[in-house]
């Protein structure tokens, strides 16, 4: 007794189609269009109101200035990809810088020095992860509270002062190499370039926005959700202390004090660069337009001599800003 | 002036080129419950919108009592009288049943409040209506059905006399269902009016004065219940004639045994007793029970949901160890396909390419690297297999209609070929033509050798699909009815402890 269903049977015959490769385009491209229209409006701002705004030197300016940031997003991405955040990454920064500093003025070379940073970093995040994904404590809190534990050992290694590298040598990480960019923007080009493809082309990745998208869906799949959730914190905390060791670089100087914004300005970027804090949604390519975004700002106000508190808040009114564009569409959109 | 309680005429809606309303006029007097019918996407939630002041028309009048009326804000609608129960219930989970119900009105003495003056009128408008609810409970800590009750009770004491209802019975089983149509029938007694959306034909025969049916956003048919026939009804629905909306049941040769449980026993509530059943291949087998009797305790055990059962199970001539995980049940060829596909089965910000291929995520990869060709190729197929329609296989699940979000959590559930098949409530909240699509599917799986074992709180699905229907009542089975038909509800019903 088949009944005849026209309609039905008609559009089943059609192949659906899939936007094809690596490139779709849809709403996350039209928000991405978006927000790098945003980015070319702010530099042709500063670019007409100074010419040294737009040169080669500057753009390498902004660049250097952001990179430090820029690696902490794409740890801070993940975290909210999978539907949470990493406060701690304010605590985890110095803590990286201070002990990069003291490694090497106790003799150790560089990439051994990176690699025991970011270890200690892994044990961090281990630690963030852990509390999250086992104890079943919020994010907001667990982070909360290993921000403060990480910070304060920072300081507390630091013995309250800072420790300037004893030989200069050891700043490799912030030294300039091929086309004379320094190394640390090429290590934030060559984690994006990785970190994109791993999200994009990897089983871990389709995990990774599952587990952020619904949890309990992912889990009934049978996705080990634990072990995911674990990874993210394990990552951004390791990279906010390769991102430590960097600054301790740039600075020639392991100090308690500084990074201790990075939580917000990582934060800020990723979900300026259309992330949402619900999870399932974020990437590489937004979160490092969003680091541009913010980068530039900065810059181009420095250039202007705009005093670095208005900096502050013209930073709170962007971010508010975009979150807002995206809001109205979504309402639009979503009727 | 007056007129009828209720009076739309010529309500047009459209979003961007989209029309999704056009020229909808109907009546509503007094007394009178009309139910609203038609597929997913007819324009059935649009209209509720308008009318419960969540959107505006684009052009048409709304009149109560002959007078114009026009609302820019729910709140307006309220004041004006309709109150609008959506499916996914509105209130807040942490306040008591009492405070949920004089929400936004509460007491006030001294431009203070208190809760025994919030339980006093609770309590005494509760008893005013003739309604009874645990007023000190949190409202999280309630039943579904009683949650929707409430609802209602917040809409009649706000002195709202249309009250428009959404699917109020998409997720409850028959015994609460007939409690909300009665109810209902009280409210319209003392003069209210009432427009009941749903998808259950059962019940708007048996609740409803008139019928009104909704397809692609034009008012197809009006008529009092007594002068038509759900056959009729269903063919204003899809706009086409159809058959009895059934598949063929085919009397299955006793095969092997793909699924067997063994004496399963569970301690806590819901309870189980000495259950034990077999899934033959190609077979369906009903599980049907009201609310706690345990069916959906055996699926979700089967899903790896409940590390507390005891008892033996096979698979496919295989013991297996306790099913600790959701993980162990995937393992063991178990496709399990959860009751709520919204907040247990799929992920919505996923395209379907990949929601589709996401429990065979591993095999469709080298080294965690991504086959995109071999995912789309899977992807494409089981779309085609269960007759998905979407814009593309890029488009994100959330934007696809309920039926075929469920297509696409069964679709994935398939890419395993797995050798049973165990369903939670497979066709909850999908529309008609995706119910009977659906029901073919599984028809279709089962000829092809799977066995699968069905677990729904929809008694006519229940029977029309299942080819043996074992009955559960209080964690035991009570009954098995071999090849059922609509028939057998009465009978299935009765055993099950519900009404009859």
């Amino acid at each position: 007794m088949a009944i005849e269903t026209g309609k039905t049977s008609n559009d089943a015959e059609e192949d659906l189609e899939v936007s094809s490769g690596w490139f779709a385009f849809n709403e996350n491209t039209s928000r991405a269009l978006l927000l790098t229209g945003f980015l070319v409006l702010i530099i042709a701002y500063f670019a007409s109101q100074d010419s040294s705004f737009l040169s080669a030197d500057n753009g390498l300016n902004i660049l250097v200035n952001a990179s430090v940031i820029g690696i902490v997003s794409l740890g801070q991405v993940l975290t909210i990809i999978s539907g949470g955040f990493d406060l701690s990454v304010s605590g985890t920064v110095p803590l990286g810088a201070v002990t990069f500093a003291i490694l090497v003025n106790d003799g150790w070379g560089v990439l051994s020095a990176v690699a025991a940073t970011m270890a200690l970093g892994a044990v961090c995040g281990l630690a963030n992860g852990l509390i999250v994904a086992k104890a079943h404590i919020n994010p907001l809190i667990a982070t909360l509270g290993t921000m403060s534990v990480t910070g304060g050992l920072a300081l507390t290694v630091a013995d309250g002062i800072q420790i300037p590298f004893d030989d200069p040598d050891k700043a490799v990480l912030a030294e300039q190499s091929l086309f004379g960019v320094n190394n640390h923007v090429w290590i934030l080009i060559a984690l994006s370039v990785a970190l994109f493809c791993v999200l994009r082309f990897t089983v871990y990745g389709r995990y990774l926005y599952s587990v952020g998208g619904n949890r309990e869906a992912a889990r009934l799949a049978g996705i080990r959700v634990d072990a995911v959730t674990v990874s993210v914190y394990l990552f951004s905390a390791s990279l906010a202390t390769l991102a430590g060791a960097v600054l301790a670089s740039q600075l020639l100087t392991g100090s308690g004090i500084a990074g201790t914004d990075s939580a917000l300005q990582s934060i800020a970027a990723v979900i300026l660069g259309g992330a949402s804090l619900a999870g399932g949604i974020g990437g590489v390519p937004g979160t490092l337009i969003g680091v541009l975004i913010l980068g530039t700002l900065a810059n181009g106000m420095a250039i202007l001599s705009v005093p670095s508190f208005y900096q502050t808040i013209t930073t709170g009114l962007v971010l508010l800003l975009a979150v807002g564009v995206s809001q109205v569409r979504r309402f639009r959109v979503g009727r | 002036m007056t007129g009828p309680l209720l009076a739309l005429d010529g309500l047009t809606k459209q979003y961007g080129r989209h029309r999704v309303l056009e020229g909808v006029g109907l009546t509503l007097e007094a007394g009178e419950t009309a139910a609203l019918l038609g597929e997913n996407g007819a324009g059935k939630s649009t209209l509720a919108k308008l009318l419960a002041g969540a959107e505006k028309p684009d052009d048409g009048r709304i009149r109560i009592d002959g007078e114009e009326v026009s609302f820019s804000t729910p709140r307006e609608a309220l004041v004006r009288g309709i109150a609008f129960i959506p499916q996914e219930l509105v209130y807040v989970p942490e306040l008591t049943v009492a405070e949920n119900v004089v929400l936004g009105r509460w007491p006030r003495r001294f431009s203070l409040t208190s809760q025994s003056l919030v339980r006093k009128q609770a309590a005494a408008e509760a008893r005013k209506y003739g309604f009874h609810l645990p007023m000190d409970r949190r409202m999280a800590s309630l039943s579904l059905a009683q949650q929707q009750t409430v609802e209602i009770l917040k809409a009649v004491a706000r002195r709202s006399r249309i009250i428009v209802l959404d699917e109020p019975t998409a997720a409850l089983n028959s015994e609460d269902s007939q409690q909300l149509l009665d109810l209902m029938t009280g409210l319209v007694k003392d003069g209210a009016g009432v427009i009941y959306i749903s998808h259950r034909l059962d019940e708007v025969f048996r609740a409803c004065r008139t019928v009104h049916v909704l397809r692609n956003g034009h008012l197809v048919h009006s008529s009092p219940v007594g002068g038509t026939s759900p056959g009729q009804i269903i063919q204003h629905m899809l706009g086409r004639s159809t058959d009895e909306a059934a598949v063929p049941k085919r009397r299955v040769e006793r095969s092997t045994k793909v699924l067997e449980l063994c004496d399963w026993e569970r301690m806590q509530a819901p309870r189980l007793r000495h259950v034990s059943l077999e899934v033959h291949e190609g077979e369906i087998v009903g599980l049907y029970g009201v609310r706690g009797a345990g069916a959906e305790t055996i699926a979700e055990t089967l899903g790896g949901l409940h590390a507390d059962v005891r008892g033996e199970t096979t698979v496919a001539g295989q013991a297996l160890r306790a099913l600790r995980h959701p993980v162990a049940s995937r393992r063991a060829g178990i496709a399990y396909v959860p009751a709520d596909r919204k907040s247990q089965g799929l992920v919505l910000t996923l395209p379907v390419v990949q929601s589709l291929s996401l429990l065979v995520m591993r095999a469709l990869s080298r080294f965690g690297i991504v086959a995109r060709n071999q995912e789309q190729a899977t992807a494409r197929q089981l779309a085609s297999e269960v007759r998905l329609r979407a814009r593309g296989l890029g488009q994100a699940v959330g934007e696809l209609s309920g039926g075929n979000q469920q297509k696409v959590l069964v679709g994935s559930r398939l890419a395993s070929k797995p050798k049973v098949l165990v369903l939670q409530e497979p066709t909850r909240g999908v529309d008609i033509g995706a119910r009977l699509e659906i029901h073919r599917l599984l028809r279709k799986l089962a000829d092809a050798g799977t066995g699968t074992l069905l677990v729904t709180s929809d008694i006519e699905e229940a029977v029309l699909l299942s080819d043996r229907l074992l009955i559960l009542r209080d964690g035991e089975i009570v009954r098995e009815i071999h090849q059922p038909t609509l028939n057998s509800q009465a009978d299935a019903l009765h055993a099950a402890g519900g009404l009859d």
